[in-house]
């Protein structure tokens, strides 16, 4: 039978099937949880998804922080000790904040869920951020934000933020400034995690059966009870200046790129396959546009990339390169040239073709890591869309022709929305003027 | 046959301080084939999904160039993606991506690796294609002048505009003077400007060679068939006569550091904070010695418990923003190395003392029964992170056969850690530290 059918047929039936025997759903203390699965290695992982973020903060980086120091310390254990007690275990605790939900994620050996758990929800009851350890941190996090001289792509990443999100609340990083990250100090840090612990929360457990003995431990009393929702904010929508942002750094003899634009939530909400299939074509691959135009046929940069991405609240398209001094002003006018093309129908049905093959066969990679399967899972979540559309994504990529391309082109990158940052030379400013007026701005503005 | 694991749940492990056995732990399941022109073949079964990945190991690095011709391993990597005679010209990427695959390579001092993941019903394909670039790559003129361009890009990006990027370099050059190892894998630029296609061709011929080859198959594959398929389309290729000499000519002492006395370099560049290396001569990849070291290696950085964390980063002043301490391990020789990027305001000469200083106590003190169980935990979940996806195995395989001469070293590797103890890591770290040294920094107040 397998030879017969389709291939494509057979994976998304193959998907499907995975998917439910796989993924099961239901309720903790009223909490979600969805188990995945995964019997592969005597190891469990859970990761606990906070409805809350950086958004609603008193304090630009205090979320981050918050639980970047959830270790520093308890009135039982200082930081030493609770970092060799889950270091022993080979255990992992990390952490993950954006704007709109904060991530805690636990892993170990599944023999050690118990010890490792109850740790868990004791720091996370007890954590009394001392102050010492709150100055070490502050001091580390200042200088690293300083030497992101050192890493230009980096840096480039940041300024965009900066000045494609202006006036928003997304502006600043969830890591906070040279300037915000001062103010943060033990009351601020305890505060916040009283907040965050009010907060909805889901649960995504992955590791063999014995990691459903997780409900005796991840009741509310550990997590705190959950019942507030994510801040709603009012979002101004940013002008893009006509100029080019040139953010200087010294002795650069290559131009970081970023361009793109700020989407509002209606803006992407009911095309976000579209813009997906879209950003793939574009940026995604050897083969895609940008890669092909600026590095297989001009040799200008060693990478491109593009993406079209939301959270509930708002979205971002943008489009990533760089380029030596000498040709970055050809490459960003290559870029126009692409969008200008691709808003003007001019794709060929290959390409198209081409590009709905690469999504759809690269589709079952989606699956074969439990982690990032449960990622995605949690995103629609977050989304409020059905598990089922992971496995429906290749019959969607089917219906994309020209005419969305097109469509979602002129949509998300009409030249005049763009904002447009460069971070290089100084020198460059002579040539990028001959695409828009440049505005020069010291790199030190953005840390 | 499925791909089996023993799970350390059947050693019955239930205190705090007993662990599961490393050596019973891991267990693969690879079908190895020997063709006659000398190239070999692992395959690793596992129908879980519909995708598989395909590894190539060409024995050929940095390490096998000439003063004139360095980069040429890395230029050929670049090239190897630019057509041959039946898939020709900018046919191969989109032959990959069209099915929804993806694919890359990376260049080391020691071997070229091209990988690509594809789903199931592309095997038969992406063989012809690895054939065909193997026996009739085209070296476009056209594309080898573009290529010139972008590999200089990449060198830009990965070492003239990365201070980490010339830490490195410098740390390598300065320690491996005088040996091919001081060669770096990207090329001198004006080799990378000067080279010729026909230079490059003739290396070609020399190393591209199905006895230079272990090929590495992982996935959804049935073992007989694929094997069938391997030896119809491999077999037929000539080996090289030459390879063998070439190899044989490089002999390890000629890689061994030729340090007497410590040496110590500033280099100026353009991070505002000091970022440094220290290095020590060591043993050479899968060398008895090697492993005691590994440990020592681990217990002073692993985790923020580390001693090398505690003493430098986590403390009201802290000195260091990261620090590191790796065991790094090439064919024909290693080196233990230390690393990080220190805040501003620090003295470098009295760091310098220090830590050395600071590195014996460690010797003597961090050394301990429980440290080494808490690596050996550690090293469990990596080895279970490493094997976790089709690739992961492929590589974990594939190195092994190509650099230490049959993939089952790993059973070696874990008998041998399991063994490590506390005198063993004591009587390494005493002898290492007694070495001579490179200690470099990169700075922007560097003269």
């Amino acid at each position: 039978m397998k030879k017969y059918l389709p291939f494509i047929l057979l994976s998304t039936s193959l998907m499907a099937s995975s998917l439910t025997e796989s993924v099961k759903r239901f309720t903790w203390d009223d909490q979600s949880v969805t188990w995945l699965r995964d019997d592969k290695f005597p190891r469990f992982s859970f990761s606990i998804y906070f409805e809350g973020g950086a958004l609603g903060e008193k304090i630009p980086g205090l979320t981050h922080s918050t639980f970047d120091l959830l270790t520093a310390g308890t009135s039982r254990e200082n930081q030493n000790q609770l970092n060799e007690f889950f270091e022993f275990y080979g255990a992992r605790l990390k952490s993950n904040v954006t704007h709109e939900t904060s991530i805690l994620t636990l892993s170990g050996l599944i023999k050690d869920l118990k010890p490792l758990t109850q740790k868990f929800c004791e720091v996370l009851k007890e954590a009394n951020y001392p102050m010492d350890k709150v100055s070490s941190y502050q001091a580390r996090a200042k200088s690293q934000i300083k030497s992101l001289v050192n890493s230009h792509g980096a840096l480039a990443d940041r300024a965009y933020r900066r000045l494609s999100l202006k006036g928003t609340p997304y502006e600043l990083p969830v890591e906070g400034s040279l300037e915000t990250l001062a103010q943060i100090e033990t009351k601020g840090l305890k505060q916040r995690l009283l907040e965050l612990r009010t907060f909805k929360k889901r649960i995504y457990l992955s590791g063999p059966k014995e990691v459903l003995e997780l409900k005796d431990y991840l009741t509310s009393d550990c997590l705190g009870k959950g019942e507030t929702s994510l801040s709603q904010v009012t979002l101004k929508k940013p002008e893009p200046q006509d100029v080019i942002y040139l953010v200087t750094v010294p002795e650069a003899n290559q131009a970081q790129i970023r361009l793109g634009r700020y989407m509002t939530r209606p803006e992407f909400q009911a095309k976000e396959d579209e813009f997906s299939f879209f950003a793939g074509f574009l940026g995604g691959g050897f083969t895609s546009k940008l890669i092909q135009e600026l590095r297989v046929k001009r040799g200008l940069t060693y990478s491109a990339s593009a993406y079209v991405s939301g959270l509930r609240q708002y979205g971002r398209a943008g489009v990533s390169t760089f380029s030596k001094n000498e040709t970055a002003t050809e490459a960003i006018n290559v870029i126009r040239d692409i969008f200008d093309d691709l808003i003007a129908k001019k794709i060929l049905p290959e390409e198209l073709n081409h590009q709905k093959g690469f999504q759809k066969g690269s589709h079952p990679f989606q699956f074969e890591d439990s982690q990032l399967l449960l990622s995605q899972i949690a995103h629609l979540d977050l989304m409020g869309r059905p598990m089922s559309d992971l496995v429906d994504y290749p019959q969607k990529v089917d219906s994309m022709t020209i005419n969305i391309l097109a469509r979602s082109a002129y949509e998300i990158f009409p030249w005049e929305k763009q904002t447009i940052v460069v971070v290089g030379d100084k020198s460059l400013e002579k040539s990028l003027s001959k695409i828009r007026p440049v505005k020069i701005i010291p790199y030190t503005e953005f840390l | 046959m499925r791909f089996l694991m023993l799970l350390c749940l059947v050693l019955g492990c239930t205190t705090q301080k007993s662990r599961p056995s490393l050596s019973n732990s891991v267990k693969i399941d690879v079908h190895k084939q020997q063709l006659a022109n000398g190239m070999t073949s692992l395959i690793i079964q596992d129908n879980k999904l519909p995708i598989f990945s395909l590894y190539l190991f060409y024995k050929v690095g940095g390490k096998n160039e000439k003063l004139g011709i360095t980069g040429a391993s890395h230029f050929l990597e670049h090239m190897m993606f630019k057509g041959a005679k039946k898939f020709g010209k900018n046919t191969l990427d989109f032959i990959i991506e069209g099915s929804g695959g993806n694919t890359n390579a990376y260049t080391t001092n020691d071997q070229t690796v091209y990988y690509e993941n594809l789903p199931a019903n592309q095997l038969k394909t992406i063989l012809e294609i690895e054939a065909d670039r193997l026996e009739n790559l085209s070296l476009d003129k056209e594309d080898f002048e573009k290529e010139r361009l972008v590999v200089l890009e990449e060198r830009k990006m990965r070492y003239e505009n990365s201070p980490k990027g010339q830490l490195y370099q410098s740390m390598i050059q300065e320690l491996y003077k005088g040996t091919p190892y001081e060669i770096p894998v990207i090329g001198w630029i004006p080799d990378l400007k000067k080279v010729s296609r026909e230079e490059i061709h003739a290396y070609f011929k020399k190393f591209y060679a199905p006895n230079n080859l272990v090929l590495v198959l992982a996935g959804d594959v049935e073992t007989t068939a694929a094997q069938k398929m391997i030896k119809d389309l491999f077999e037929k290729i000539p080996a090289s006569p030459s390879v063998a000499e070439a190899h044989a000519a490089l002999k390890d002492e000629d890689f061994t550091p030729k340090l007497v006395q410590s040496r110590e370099l500033h280099v100026k560049g353009e991070s505002p904070n000091p970022l440094f290396m220290m290095a020590y001569p060591s043993v050479k990849l899968g060398h008895a010695d090697g492993f005691p070291l590994d440990i020592f290696s681990s217990i002073l950085s692993l985790g923020q418990s580390s001693p090398l964390t505690r003493q430098y980063i986590l403390r009201p002043d802290p000195m260091a923003t990261s620090l590191y301490a790796a065991h790094q391990q090439l064919e024909k020789s290693g080196y233990f190395l230390l690393g990080g990027d220190l805040v501003n305001g620090i003295k470098i000469p009295q760091f310098k003392k220090d830590l050395q200083e600071k590195l014996s106590f460690f010797c003597e003190n961090e050394v301990t029964a429980e440290n080494i169980q808490k690596v050996k935990n550690n090293y469990l979940l990596s080895f279970f992170s490493s094997l976790d996806s089709n690739a992961g195995m492929a590589t974990f395989v594939g190195d092994r056969e190509q650099l230490l001469g049959d993939w089952k070293f790993y059973q070696k590797e874990l008998e041998l850690y399991e063994a490590v103890s506390v005198e063993d890591v004591k009587k390494s770290c005493r002898e290492i530290l007694k070495k001579p040294s490179v200690f470099v920094t990169v700075w922007n107040k560097n003269k």
